[in-house]
């Protein structure tokens, strides 16, 4: 005969993942180990659907992983000692819990679809800001120059360090050299594959100055980890006087002390 | 011994017990490889060492103990990758080796340490001689510095780079190779790669030096080098040390572009000088410039191995052909001798040696400049041509203001009606709504 013990422990084992699990979820903004801080205008959109799905999802968590230790509390088979019975089941409680998650996926998919196309569809009309080429293993930066056209003379080429305006329409021109990459700015909410052969459109509005990471979110091989970019949000003049401090640097016939454009990063 | 002597499920009670007893077994089993694997680790990584360049070995017929010769004296003044050592002759930085050098791992005070192991030696390898375990897939091959030929520079063709050159690569990366950018490592790290560049290849030109002073010996010397300092550290490590040192005195002085001419004029005119006698840039750059001119050349280091090739292809075709019947024993003997060698040759091509490649004459249309874009830095490419590459120097030919003609000329390639840069075209995603 197993000891009533043993079914205690499992029992209380599994009622420790939902109580852990919101816990964790509960504390981490504490810790700081939550969403990076938004400086997007559609970031609270997209963190709004997040914080939505995961209040849904976690409800049903919470109540499934209580039913499994409330089964496991129940029929231990050190004290539930009676024969088992069969039973078919509820073909109504089936139909309900069939039918009530088809809803809310249902619903999911068409209230999200304005955000989808604010983000994904509705480009706002102007010619890019910047060209971004993901390479094995670095974000290589196209300006279009004075004129704002690319391909032109004045183009301005920088490699890993995007500068942004704030509070302006930012339209990227994202290619791939090579691979698969993701260009990926979690402070800005944007996440998008760079595929070869294509130039894909990404726009944002930075609501805030500061400096951010650029990632790459698709595995693209060895130095995939390392293959990290840096984005400044600064005022337009700002920008504007960075843009013509790199354009002079890039035009220069003559050699310069150091190279001036070492991004200072603590090591 | 007791479960396989037990007639299986000799009743329940039986069969509780075998379970028990096979379970019992299973988890002690599981127990014990998970101490083990525990407490000794996924094996221990036996310690780096560099490797003896064997491709000058074999070409320079060193016996076994001539390379322990080698790779003694080597060890005495380089050290390991993991212990690098510096005499003062070396002109090197211990401190900022120290931090490139070794496994990668954090130092007392949180430093990162191995840089050179955790970005560089995936391609460029250990030793530095371009055969990490990702050079056989890249295009162009990352650099094997133990030549000491360093291709983007702002000195003369046959100088080395300034300590500022090594830095601005390794910032800005090298466009239209694999070499990426490492502009977001801190300025001591960069630093410091570019410091552990310059060790590895002053190591590989003293090991070059060694392997050929062998060529030179006195018969009394008995196939031993002197064991001197000044024949080892004055005459062959410091000769190659004192280059580097030397590199920015040698700095290129670039004279101003001519200010008294137009854009146009000037770009005309290097048009006329692109496709002139004198620059002639048109035979390997192309009618067209794309770069489709002589195309079947090699650089400096594959050219090595092709000609070690041919000495190879060569000498086993002789070897046949030789008639061993009517030989002396003498003869016979140098014969067996020769095919030996051929054969320990055919081997090391065949493991430290990549397939050769020819080099492309660059595409002038692309708008991609290895050696960096700026004006300055194709006025020093013109200038002093590309060490190690087929591009010749132009200086004594060309003069300066001349170089800066065909530089706008070249700059504005990319431009023109079929360069890659030229057409904006629209963005592809489809206005819905």
């Amino acid at each position: 005969m197993r000891s009533r013990l043993l079914g205690i422990i499992w029992s209380l084992v599994f009622l420790a993942v939902p109580v852990l699990g919101v816990a964790t979820f509960a504390i981490a903004p504490a810790f700081d180990i939550w969403l990076p801080k938004n400086v997007s205008e559609h970031g609270p959109t997209v963190d709004g659907l997040f914080m939505f799905i995961l209040v849904l999802t976690g409800v049903v968590f919470v109540v499934t992983e209580g039913l499994l230790f409330w089964f496991l509390w129940k029929y231990d088979a050190a004290h539930a000692q009676g024969p088992a019975t069969y039973r078919h089941g509820s073909h109504s409680l089936e139909v309900v819990w069939t039918i009530l998650p088809a809803g809310v996926l249902l619903f999911l998919a068409i209230y999200q679809m304005n955000s989808w196309a604010d983000i994904k569809m509705r480009r706002p009309a102007m010619s890019p800001t910047v060209e971004v080429v993901g390479r094995q293993f670095e974000w290589r930066l196209r300006y279009p120059g004075r004129d704002g056209m690319l391909g032109t003379p004045d183009d301005l080429f920088i490699v890993n360090d995007l500068h942004v305006p704030v509070d302006e329409d930012i339209l990227v021109q994202l290619k791939s050299a090579d691979v698969l990459h993701s260009f990926f700015l979690p402070n800005l909410r944007i996440k998008q594959d760079a595929v070869p052969g294509m130039k894909i459109p990404v726009w944002f509005k930075a609501t805030q100055t500061g400096e951010f990471d650029i990632v790459c979110a698709e595995l693209c091989g060895w130095g995939h980890y390392k293959m990290k970019g840096h984005i400044t949000i600064e005022s337009r003049e700002d920008f504007d006087s960075w843009i013509e401090k790199k354009y002079a640097e890039q035009e220069s016939t003559q050699p310069v002390a150091e190279p001036s454009d070492a991004v200072a990063i603590a090591d | 011994m007791h479960v396989l002597t037990t007639p299986p499920f000799a009743g329940t009670d039986r069969g509780q017990q075998l379970f028990q007893a096979h379970s019992g077994g299973v988890w002690r089993a599981f127990t014990l490889v998970f101490a083990l694997a525990f407490t000794l680790g996924c094996g221990a990584t036996p310690p780096a060492y560099f490797r003896l360049n064997m491709v000058e070995a074999t070409k320079q017929h060193l016996t076994t103990q001539q390379e322990e010769q080698v790779s003694t004296v080597l060890l005495a003044m380089f050290g390991t990758p993991d212990e690098p050592a510096t005499l003062p002759e070396m002109g090197l930085d211990a401190a900022k080796l120290k931090l490139a050098a070794g496994p990668v791992r954090s130092d007392i005070v949180g430093r990162k340490n191995g840089l050179y192991r955790e970005h560089c030696a995936h391609c460029h390898g250990i030793t530095g001689d371009g055969l990490g375990p990702t050079s056989a897939f890249l295009n162009p091959y990352p650099r094997d510095y133990r030549p000491g030929v360093f291709k983007f520079k702002s000195t003369e063709r046959a100088d080395k780079p300034t300590h500022a050159d090594l830095l601005r690569i390794l910032h800005n990366g090298i466009a239209g190779t694999s070499m990426p950018s490492f502009a977001l490592l801190s300025t001591a790290q960069i630093d410091a790669l570019a410091e552990y560049v310059k060790y590895l290849s002053i190591r590989g030109e003293t090991e070059l030096s060694l392997m050929r002073a062998f060529f030179e010996l006195d018969d009394d010397a008995a196939g031993k080098l002197p064991q001197t300092r000044e024949f080892l550290v004055t005459e062959t490590l410091a000769v190659a040390a004192a280059k580097w040192q030397g590199a920015s005195a040698a700095q290129i002085a670039v004279p101003p572009m001519p200010a008294d001419i137009e854009l146009v004029d000037s770009i005309a005119k290097g048009r006329t000088l692109f496709y002139g006698e004198k620059a002639n840039c048109v035979k390997c750059h192309g009618v067209t410039g794309l770069g489709d001119g002589q195309a079947n050349d090699y650089d400096d280091w594959n050219k090595a191995i092709v000609e070690a090739d041919k000495e190879v292809t060569g000498g086993e075709r002789r070897a046949q052909e030789a008639q061993t019947s009517g030989m002396s024993p003498e003869e016979l003997k140098e014969h067996r001798e020769q095919i030996a060698w051929l054969e320990k040759f055919t081997r090391v091509l065949d493991g430290d040696a990549l397939k050769p490649r020819t080099i492309p004459p660059r595409n002038l249309r692309q708008g991609v400049y290895r050696g960096g874009r700026r004006p300055l830095d194709l006025y020093y490419r013109i200038h002093a041509g590309i060490n190690g590459a087929p591009m010749p120097a132009g200086k004594g030919t060309i003069p300066p203001e001349d170089i800066w003609h065909i530089v706008n000329y070249i700059r504005s390639l990319p431009y023109e009606f079929d360069g890659e840069l030229g057409a904006d075209r629209p963005l592809v995603a489809r206005d819905r709504f």
